[in-house]
């Protein structure tokens, strides 16, 4: 078995996607935030749950294809906001957010401080988790390489 | 996650800008005159921001038109007519022109910029978090 079989194995290739996500989404997050005061801005967010579901849907083609050793393949559908790149790399895309119940203010500009900050926390924890379980992977693959039991 | 940073810290730099200006608006609230004495009042100064230019080095046009920058700053050059005729630069009819400032609105512009200012911090500081977090992946 080779070190790219094992880094691919089990749920790292899963959890390190959703790394991915989340570290694309906080960059979207920060941008609505640093443009809090701009007139006519229009918040931007990749939606967790249609990538939750891309990511379900890819976990599912490599369990039934069999190929439990390969990286995952994340489908590139419109709508969706994530693309997947040739080298396994995230690229997401700013798509306008759903608008929120908040009141559009005289600068024609939506802002929910509130909501921006609950999606903040909501993502830093999401990544928090992953990193966290994809670190728990690493630590067992290097004692297993160490042969240490 | 660098991406993210510059984005936050492009917040905060155009949300100091905007405070800087505030700060300006209340200290020259009752500046009539210019640099060489004649009642020209001070103009209220505002600052407008547009999307784009926080994430440097960003390759793609999506890249780098996430972040704000301070598009312009404007001067609003209308004034306060006072009636002051014992004022040497009273007008003829014994007006003297101020600027048109609200202490109290700027005061509350204040408030709201030094808000901003803070969730971008947390922002940063979020970024960070990640950062430190990934950092512990490998180490």
């Amino acid at each position: 078995m080779r070190i790219g079989d094992l880094s691919n194995d089990g749920a790292m290739p899963a959890l390190e996607a959703m790394v991915r996500f989340a570290g694309g989404r906080q960059r979207l997050i920060a941008h609505n935030i640093s443009n809090i005061s701009t007139p006519n801005f229009q918040q931007v967010d990749a939606d967790p749950a249609e990538f939750q579901q891309s990511l379900g849907r890819a976990v599912d083609r490599r369990r039934k294809s069999g190929t439990a050793g390969s990286g995952l393949s994340i489908e590139n559908r419109a709508g969706t906001g994530v693309r997947q790149n040739a080298d396994g790399s995230l690229t997401l895309d700013a798509l306008a957010k759903k608008p929120s119940r908040n009141i559009l203010f005289h600068d024609r500009n939506n802002r929910g401080i509130e909501e921006l900050m609950s999606d903040q926390a909501e993502n830093l924890a999401a990544f928090r988790v992953a990193s966290d379980l994809l670190r728990s992977r690493h630590d067992l693959l290097r004692m297993a390489i160490g042969e240490r039991v | 996650m660098y991406g993210a940073l510059e984005i936050s810290t492009s917040g905060m730099i155009a949300q100091r800008t905007r405070l800087e200006a505030y700060t300006a608006n209340i200290a020259n609230a009752a500046t009539f005159t210019d640099a060489l004495g004649r009642n020209i009042p001070y103009a209220r100064r505002e600052v407008y921001f547009a999307p784009g230019g926080g994430a440097a080095g960003a390759k793609t046009e999506g890249g780098r038109a996430l972040g704000v920058r301070v598009a312009a700053i404007g001067q609003d050059h209308t004034f306060q007519p006072r009636y002051e005729p014992s004022n040497p630069l009273a007008d003829e009819k014994g007006y003297v022109k101020y600027p048109n400032i609200n202490t109290v609105f700027e005061q509350m512009n204040a408030y709201d910029a030094m808000r901003a200012y803070e969730a971008n911090l947390a922002a940063a500081e979020a970024t960070k978090a990640m950062m430190a977090q990934a950092l512990r992946l490998i180490a």
